[in-house]
């Protein structure tokens, strides 16, 4: 294929693309929250929270092939412990953060023992199931002296109050005022800086031994486990990250809300498939994938929200939407999903991977110039066993 | 005593329900080897269908008919415009065309018929409620031994058996379910002999659908309403009955579908912790259990895996 430029990795060429793409992303992320409306900064703070699931999602289904439709199941134990621990014992909601991380954690390790056994689409069963009873299992009533039962618990958000230090730039004030008259802003920097925890646990990952041994589970675990890779703890650990990663967003969403129940659409299994669905439209086993595929199906859900009444949408679109008594968004997707596994399994980043090579192709540099470090430490190591 | 049989009778005639759904599940699993996750969507949309049919004035008894059309329809244009292609690439892809399908059937059954429960006067339904396939007052009731049992109960114990026998008739003494064995036993065998196979497996999509359209109108006719989260939990017993069954096992399917009924029955009746609300926990242990314990089930054949 012949493409319109040709520049090198780690050249200028590729550095000034790489500033230009991180000019645009803090330029963005500075705008939103200081100069954007209350509805924008509201649906990017939504956005945060479907990526960091979807990204969770993404390094156990795109990275390890592992699927689970039970991933509404872990966001909805991070919302309900942050959400019983502030209302009953009194915690900051921030420190619950990190408890909800291990428990999490300790709860997607127990699920990875029957996942040993248990593969494909079987593994997708149980994991619905497990979906499935989540709901069920915080509406009953053996538990609602500690759930709130179908009532669900209220006031679990942060307290903001006149006391609050402002936290003032030289009288800029880009996370809102914290003495609880625009609090929208703040929430906006939580949910990023979850999304870039999470982003960065991935890639830490991804790009890692560990990484690569999921990558050989996914494409062929017997293979995988002939090599070395030791099964039972990579899937245990990987299993246990997503989820603890999963609960994040949904303790952040306790927090922003301030009412919780079970019912809320992201805890039962239409959660699951939201981040399913973000995850392989935006790019299954790419790290950008899920960030992209849910800043797409915010926007699109957002514009399309409203489309009940054929009045409410613009003309373009009215001959194909008209009819619809509800709003169009969740077949909008469906139909994406159906049409990318023809065209581009690989979702949106995939497309793009495929289709920029006619505009510009960077070169990658030549394997093992990378490594020059490694390869001078070597020798000495191997001297000093000598004269040892 | 009583009470145990009320229990016992109320178990099987739930369970028939997902016996219904879990036969669709192992039609459609013996010819492509695939779990279809759409399936519990595809009897949502078939039950829509039949209120809709209700609606125009159609009888039940040819609506269901009707609405067992449209299942085979819709069962096997979705085998072979979407699963079989794509079926060529992957697995993965196969699953994400069946929730892609899961998705797009139940935003659809939305928008055509709006978020609500129907019947509904508020927007105009004719009918009081779903209609029912079986005599459903306060008093179509027989006594048996003291305990008082529906006429809805035993129709719907007795419309499985009677489907069960025609299945197994198709199966094993016509020549499509001897083409249908065929492929599900070895598929490029039965190419080779001169069996069909891609119409074959529409059928086996087809048939499957409709049965599964059948399990809808049912169970929407014991709920008299349809709503768009009817066929979720029921799609989990499903699976579970198909699980128990085991996954390549016709009878599997109905004796795992009666199992999960009375089990589940029983012990929201007698365990009083479990209670109503925890009876699709239940079934998530039936199904981690028989997939850890004995992943064939009770009727399948145990899958020799070669590296």
């Amino acid at each position: 294929m012949k493409s319109l430029f040709t520049i090198k990795s780690g050249g200028a060429a590729s550095w000034a693309m790489r500033l230009a793409v991180a000019a645009v992303l803090a330029a963005l992320m500075l705008w939103v929250p200081t100069r954007g409306s209350d509805s924008l900064i509201e649906v990017c703070t939504t956005a945060f929270t479907l990526m960091a699931a979807a990204l969770s999602l993404n390094l156990l289904l795109g990275y390890a092939g592992q699927i689970s439709l039970g991933h509404s199941a872990f966001f909805g134990i991070g919302t309900y412990t942050t959400a019983v621990m502030v209302t009953r014992w009194g915690w900051s909601p921030f420190h619950t953060l990190p408890v909800a991380f291990v428990l999490a954690f300790v709860v997607g390790v127990l699920v990875s023992l029957p996942a040993l056994r248990i593969k494909g689409v079987y593994l997708a069963l149980v994991t619905l199931a497990l979906g499935m009873v989540f709901p069920q299992f915080i509406k009953w009533k053996k538990l609602s002296w500690l759930t709130g039962g179908a009532k669900g618990i209220n006031d679990t958000g942060f307290k903001f109050t006149k006391d609050n230090p402002t936290y003032e730039i030289f009288g800029w004030n880009p996370w809102g005022n914290l003495r609880g008259q625009n609090v929208k802003p703040f929430y906006f920097w939580v949910g990023a800086i979850i999304v870039l925890v999470v982003y960065l646990i991935c890639r830490g990952v991804v790009k890692s031994r560990v990484g690569r041994s999921l990558v050989a589970i996914r494409d062929n675990s017997t293979a995988a486990a002939v090599m070395g890779v030791n099964l039972p703890v990579t899937k245990g650990i990987v299993f246990g990250l997503s989820a603890a990663m999963c609960a994040l967003p949904g303790s952040l969403s306790a927090i922003r809300t301030g009412t919780v129940t079970a019912d809320t659409q992201l805890l039962t299994v239409a959660g699951s498939i939201t981040f399913l669905v973000i995850m392989v439209v935006g790019g299954a086993g790419s790290l950008w994938g899920p960030i992209i595929g849910a800043a797409v199906y915010q926007f699109i859900i957002e514009r399309t929200g409203g489309w009940t009444e054929p009045d409410a949408i613009p003309a373009l679109f009215r001959p194909f939407f008209g009819w619809s008594k509800t709003a169009p968004g969740g077949g909008l997707f469906a139909i994406a999903l159906i049409l990318l596994m023809f065209v581009a399994p690989l979702g949106l980043v995939g497309l793009w991977r495929q289709h920029s090579v006619r505009l510009c192709r960077v070169v990658p540099k030549p394997a093992g110039t990378t490594t020059i470090s490694v390869m001078a430490a070597a020798p000495a190591a191997v001297d000093e066993t000598h004269t040892a | 005593m009583e009470l145990f049989l009320q229990r016992t009778v109320d178990g099987l005639s739930e369970g028939s329900v997902y016996a219904l759904l879990a036969l669709g599940l192992v039609i459609i699993y013996r010819g492509t080897g695939h779990l279809n996750f759409a399936h519990g969507e595809m009897a949502l949309f078939c039950a829509y269908a039949v209120y809709q049919f209700g609606e125009w004035g159609i009888p039940i008894g040819i609506a269901v008919v009707m609405g067992m059309g449209v299942g085979f329809l819709v069962g096997a244009t979705a085998e072979v415009a979407l699963v079989r292609p794509v079926a060529r690439k992957s697995a993965f892809a196969v699953f994400i065309v069946t929730i892609g399908l899961f998705q797009f059937l139940n935003w659809l059954d939305g928008a055509i018929w709006g978020g609500q429960q129907l019947p509904n006067t508020g927007v105009g339904s004719k009918q009081v409620s779903y209609p029912s396939l079986f005599p459903a007052a306060d008093d179509d009731f027989v006594t048996i031994f003291g305990a008082e049992i529906t006429i809805k109960s035993l129709g719907t114990i007795g419309l499985v058996l009677v489907l069960s026998a025609v299945l197994f008739f198709v199966f094993n003494r016509t020549k499509l379910g001897l083409a249908m064995r065929a492929v599900a036993s070895n598929a490029d065998s039965a190419k080779l002999v001169g069996i069909r196979t891609n119409t074959v497996l529409m059928f086996s999509w087809g048939i499957a659908a409709a049965i599964g359209a059948l399990g809808g109108v049912v169970t929407a006719g014991n709920a008299q309403s349809v709503s768009q989260s009817l066929m979720f939990s029921v799609f989990i017993y499903a699976s579970a009955a198909a699980t128990l069954g085991g996954f390549d096992s016709p009878l599997g399917a109905v004796v795992g579908g009666l199992a999960i009924g009375v089990i589940q029955n029983l012990t929201a009746g007698y365990v009083e912790w479990v209670g109503q609300e925890m009876k699709v926990g239940v079934s998530f242990l039936v199904i981690v259990a028989v997939l850890l314990v004995k992943p064939s089930g009770l009727f399948g054949t145990a899958k020799v895996e070669r590296v």
